[in-house]
């Protein structure tokens, strides 16, 4: 038997019936129909299951809900304001950052996550937080030039040959 | 939420606010005659130069002000002092007994009452006028002390807090003096807390600040006064020290009279006791004046003096009723006028904890000619004074065992400073105003007589004092030392003897037997005690047992600690519960094994124990029988364990280390006694008993997992500090160390319903075992080295990298810090840097999950993801890379065969 735990999701105050010890993942899926956030590995390997707590990215599916009752849930839906969508989701748009787009919602939420901490991130930056987001089709290169392209770097690094 | 208040945080946003820390001479008290005190001799300034702290002297009084709180206490430490050597104490000589008077000593402390919380008291001192916000009453004695300790008008001090009822002095009043001396050296706000040092050591040098001496026939006629030495009135110590005090401040009517009246009606209560005379009959016989026999009897009407107070049967609870009456004459002397007062009290005495209560108190109050006649005041405001005045002031030092309430730490509200404002008129005194307090002390010292059989013959009536007093009558009486040789043989000859009586068992006790503060001081012993972890099965009901413990001699399950009476422990009389606890055998005579740690319990407090017992006993019961135990022969023989305990088991009490402070033998008796620490972390021998000398406390594996050596010989890279083990025990976290896991992750969750203070007394006591500092700023410089020098990929590992890569670094590699990101380096991890690595093993196959501990984060378990060729690589590349001054372990891939069977189970 489980207690109700309050979460905010998405600026929403939510009552959820899950044991504590619940992966915030299952929950979100599961019980809130919020499927942003896909399920992958499960070990917090991959990075399919991004969200943001207090504005960081975290994976959700290595963490239990009960510890996060005091914090700030934003899952990809919560990214745009419902008419425009996130500047991150737009570049994702406008490189065609994606193939099956199973990773997509990691590697949005994780550049997201990178913004909000470092507005104006260097390209190892970027690079280096997008290091353990696996993508299993090899869109690497569109991706990269997607979250360089949102973070006000050029989107690729070499020249641009775009149109 | 953080579970730490950090005195160096201070809640205010004054930024020009300072910390103060005073420093005592290492000799000094109020003896009746004098103030003795050791005399400054030299101040070494230039050792503290260059750190941006203060040193301020004025006389034998030394503070030391910094930017923190925790800066000043650490420059204090090392500030360097020399003190001469007061010349011999002033014995005051008592006058030879010549006739066969009946004679009884009192004594008045210097300090009464410790200061309500917060307890911190700010001073600010500008333009000649002073400030003060904390728990410091708004005396007009106060402020008139302060002035002349400061030199200025006492109209210019100013200071935020109630007028209060004068019983006595309390502490915060010596922390108000230093406060303002500091300021008024800084020319800035400087906070300082009422910390036991020095303000509880301020109380016990002023306990002897006056004695009295009183005598008078057997039937309590024509008693008088005969000696009375010393001061009636305590100013603060910065007075004293400093040179400043003057005559006048020493005199103070009111509390003479209080003093008076309690060394009168405490004496005439002890004629009644010894005449078997009921103590309102004795008092009415002896008043002379009618008026005043008239408001006795009708305050005794009103009390129902001969109806005894309800008892509701709580078994550590004791109930009293005293009376105390006074005549207090007015000023033109005349024999009729004055103020006669007549108070009935009853208290509730807990025998377990030593708390006292008022549970009710009924005073009256006749002024005669110069004031009306008020048979009833409205005592609850009274209440509440004595309660907080006389009930609570801590010892020094206090018992072991002593539970205190989690403090409050935060810094009063203060808003930067505006200069004073003159005021014309003193505080109005709220409480006392009218009315006359002078039975108040002896009317709690009758009840508690009568409650207790105690005569306490000072005040005040403090948690420790009573108990202590309880035990002390309790003790039986000094013992012929052959007599003590025949029971110390006959007690090893009932040791040895392995057949032990069975104890009748008892119906069980009702939930409410015992009273709340009991019930609750148990559940803190067993939440240091941890009993629920062991006596839990996996996932299973708290306290029902059932959890197997695989031990070198066979399986042993732990059994039902709930009352249950058929499968619990719901028919164990205490006796029997303690016997248990102390001894090892069961309710029905049987031995018990020594993965039960009584060989640590016997060291918990005779209090300790019945509150726990209480706390057990007030839970609900459920039955639930024991699984069978599986030893092998000869081990499932228990009446066996008599000679084990002959040979291993020490069940004497827990003795404090008179040399050591009150923290560190606090944090000994939680860590040897109910917190069996060393049940873990100490190496057992062939028999299963813990090794002694350098192996105590060395590292021991119990359960799959390894319990780390607590002594010098920790691994940990970057050393440990009590600073750092604090954090570690409090939050399950320390940044240059790693989280807790495995079974030291409930052991952190139960100490996290401990206050605070008793973390931090676990903490130095661990640290004092470890050889380890208090704070040491090389620790980061060094924790930063071991970091980088992980930052190498080691040769040959590429497997290992591998793994490491897919599983672990999107967590463990500090790239870009996450929210799931791992707060700790591996490097910093001392199981990394282990002899073995079973702790790294179990971290892997079952991940971390800590429940209850805020700061162990989450860790999934890869048991069933990771074969154990790739587990074995991983760890062999961790080894190489977070510690790679140590050899490759041996024999990993049996480990990890054999950790993962119980993994495989679940």
């Amino acid at each position: 038997m489980s207690d109700a735990l309050h979460l905010t999701v998405n600026g929403e105050r939510l009552a959820v019936s899950a044991a504590p010890s619940t992966p915030l993942l299952y929950v979100l899926r599961n019980d809130l129909c919020l499927n942003g956030p896909k399920f992958g590995c499960g070990l917090g390997e991959c990075g399919a299951c991004m969200v943001l707590v207090d504005g960081r990215a975290a994976r959700s599916c290595v963490l239990p809900v009960g510890t996060l009752t005091e914090h700030e849930i934003t899952t990809l839906e919560g990214l745009g304001d419902g008419d425009r969508l996130d500047p991150v989701q737009d570049a994702f748009i406008e490189e065609q950052g994606a193939q099956c787009g199973y990773c997509l919602n990691g590697m949005i939420m994780t550049v997201r996550g990178l913004l909000n901490a470092d507005p104006a991130p260097t390209r190892e930056a970027v690079i280096a937080a997008l290091d353990h987001t696996l993508c299993r089709c090899g869109t690497h290169q569109e991706i990269l030039a997607a979250a360089c392209r949102a973070a006000g770097l050029a989107p690729s690094a070499s020249q641009g040959e775009k149109e | 939420m953080n579970p730490i208040s950090d005195a160096q945080a201070p809640d205010t946003d004054n930024d020009a606010l300072r910390y103060g820390v005073v420093i005592r001479p290492p000799v000094y008290r109020l003896d009746a005659r004098a103030f003795v005190c050791s005399q400054l001799l030299h101040v070494d300034r230039e050792a503290l130069a260059g750190e941006g702290v203060t040193v301020v002297t004025d006389g034998n009084f030394v503070g030391v002000v910094a930017a923190s709180h925790e800066a000043a206490r650490r420059a204090a430490a090392r500030l360097p002092l020399r003190w001469s050597t007061p010349d011999r104490d002033h014995k005051g000589a008592r006058p030879a007994v010549t006739d066969a008077r009946l004679r009884r000593d009192y004594q008045w402390p210097g300090r009464l009452a410790w200061g309500a919380e917060p307890d911190w008291v700010i001073a600010d001192f500008i333009d000649g006028g002073l400030r003060l916000a904390g728990p410091v009453a708004n005396t007009e004695r106060l402020r008139g002390e302060l002035a002349c300790l400061l030199e200025s008008d006492p109209q210019r001090i100013h200071i935020d807090g109630d007028a209060e009822a004068g019983l006595g002095r309390q502490g915060s009043d010596d922390a108000a003096a230093d406060a303002a001396l500091l300021a008024r050296a800084l020319g800035r706000p400087v906070a300082v807390r009422l910390d036991p040092d020095p303000y509880a050591r301020d109380a016990e040098a002023l306990a002897r600040a006056r004695r009295l001496r009183v005598s008078g026939t057997a039937d309590g006629d024509d008693f008088r006064v005969d000696d009375d030495l010393g001061y009636v009135s305590v100013p603060p110590l910065a007075l004293w020290l400093t040179g400043r005090l003057t005559d006048n401040l020493l005199r103070d009517p009111d509390a003479a009279a209080l003093q008076f009246t309690f060394v009168q009606e405490s004496f005439l209560d002890e004629v009644a006791a010894a005449l078997g005379e009921d103590p309102v009959a004795l008092r009415l016989r002896h008043i002379k004046d009618p008026r005043g026999r008239q408001l006795l009897k009708s305050v005794a009407d009103q009390a129902a003096w001969d109806t005894p107070a309800e008892d509701d049967g709580r078994a550590d609870l004791v109930r009293g009723r005293g009376v105390a009456y006074s005549h207090r004459p007015s000023e033109s002397g005349d024999a009729g006028s004055g103020t006669r007062s007549a108070w009935i009290a009853d208290v509730e005495v807990n025998t377990v904890t030593g708390g006292v209560r008022l549970s009710r108190l009924v005073a009256g109050q006749d002024a005669g000619a110069d004031g009306p006649l008020r048979p009833l005041l409205d005592a609850s405001p009274l209440r509440d004074t004595l309660e907080r005045k006389l009930l609570g002031l801590p010892s020094t030092p206090p018992p072991a065992d002593q539970w205190a309430a989690p403090a409050d730490r935060k810094l009063p509200a203060w808003r930067p400073s505006t200069p004073p404002a003159h005021r014309d008129a003193p505080g109005t005194p709220a409480l006392s105003e009218g009315v006359d307090l002078s039975p108040a002390v002896a009317v709690v010292a009758n009840a508690l007589y009568d409650a207790t059989g105690v005569r306490f013959r000072s005040p005040p009536f403090s948690p420790a004092r009573v108990r202590a007093a309880l035990e002390e009558r309790a003790r039986p009486g000094k013992r012929r030392w052959w007599w003590a040789g025949a029971l110390a043989v006959t007690g090893l000859l009932a040791t040895l003897w392995p057949f032990r009586p069975s104890i009748a068992p008892v119906a069980r006790p009702a939930a409410n037997l015992y009273s709340a503060e009991t019930i609750e001081r148990g559940r803190l012993v067993a939440e240091a005690g941890d009993c629920a972890v062991c006596h839990t099965a996996e996932g299973g009901t708290v306290n029902l047992g059932g959890r197997p413990f695989e031990t070198p001699f066979g399986t042993l399950y732990s059994t039902n600690l709930t009352p249950d009476p058929d499968t619990g422990i719901g028919n164990w009389s205490f006796a029997a519960f303690e016997r248990a606890m102390r001894e090892g055998i069961g309710r029905d005579g049987r031995h018990l094994y020594p993965a039960f740690p009584y060989t640590d319990f016997a060291k918990i407090s005779d209090a300790d124990m019945q509150a726990l017992y209480a706390y057990l006993m007030a839970q609900p019961a459920v039955a639930a029988p024991a699984p069978q135990n599986d030893l092998r022969f000869p081990f499932n023989i228990r009446s066996m364990m008599a000679g084990w305990n002959l040979l291993f088991h020490d069940p004497s009490p827990f003795k404090p280390d008179p040399t050591r402070s009150a923290q560190w033998n606090r944090g000994a008796y939680l860590f040897e006694g109910a917190g069996h620490c060393g049940a873990c972390h100490t190496p057992r021998n062939l028999f299963g008993a813990e090794k002694g000398g350098d192996a105590r406390l060395s590292g021991a594996l119990v359960d799959g997992w390894e319990a780390p050596a607590l002594t010098a010989a920790s691994r940990s890279p970057a050393g440990w500090t009590e600073q750092s083990l604090f954090e570690y025990l409090r939050t399950g976290r320390s940044e240059a160390h790693g989280v807790a896991g495995g079974p030291m992750a409930p052991v952190v969750a139960g100490l996290a319903e401990l206050p605070e203070d008793d973390v931090r007394a676990i903490a130095h006591y661990v640290a004092t075992q470890m050889d380890a500092p208090l704070s040491d700023p090389a620790q980061s410089e060094r924790a930063a080295a071991v970091v980088a020098a992980s930052r190498a990929e080691p040769v040959g590992q590429e497997a290992g990298q591998r793994v490491f890569e897919g599983a672990c670094a999107a967590c463990h590699e500090n790239g870009t810090a996450t929210f799931t990101s791992a707060k700790q380096a591996l490097a910093l991890n001392t199981n990394l840097h282990s002899q073995r690595p079973d702790n790294v093993i179990q971290s892997i196959l079952g991940g971390v999950h800590a429940e209850g501990v805020a700061g162990a984060g989450e860790m999934p378990a890869f048991a069933h993801s990771l074969s154990d060729r790739q587990i074995v690589d991983l760890v062999q590349y961790l080894r190489a890379r977070f510690a790679p001054g140590e050899t490759p372990w041996k024999e990993v891939g049996k480990t990890v065969a054999d950790l993962r069977r119980e993994h495989d189970q679940q």
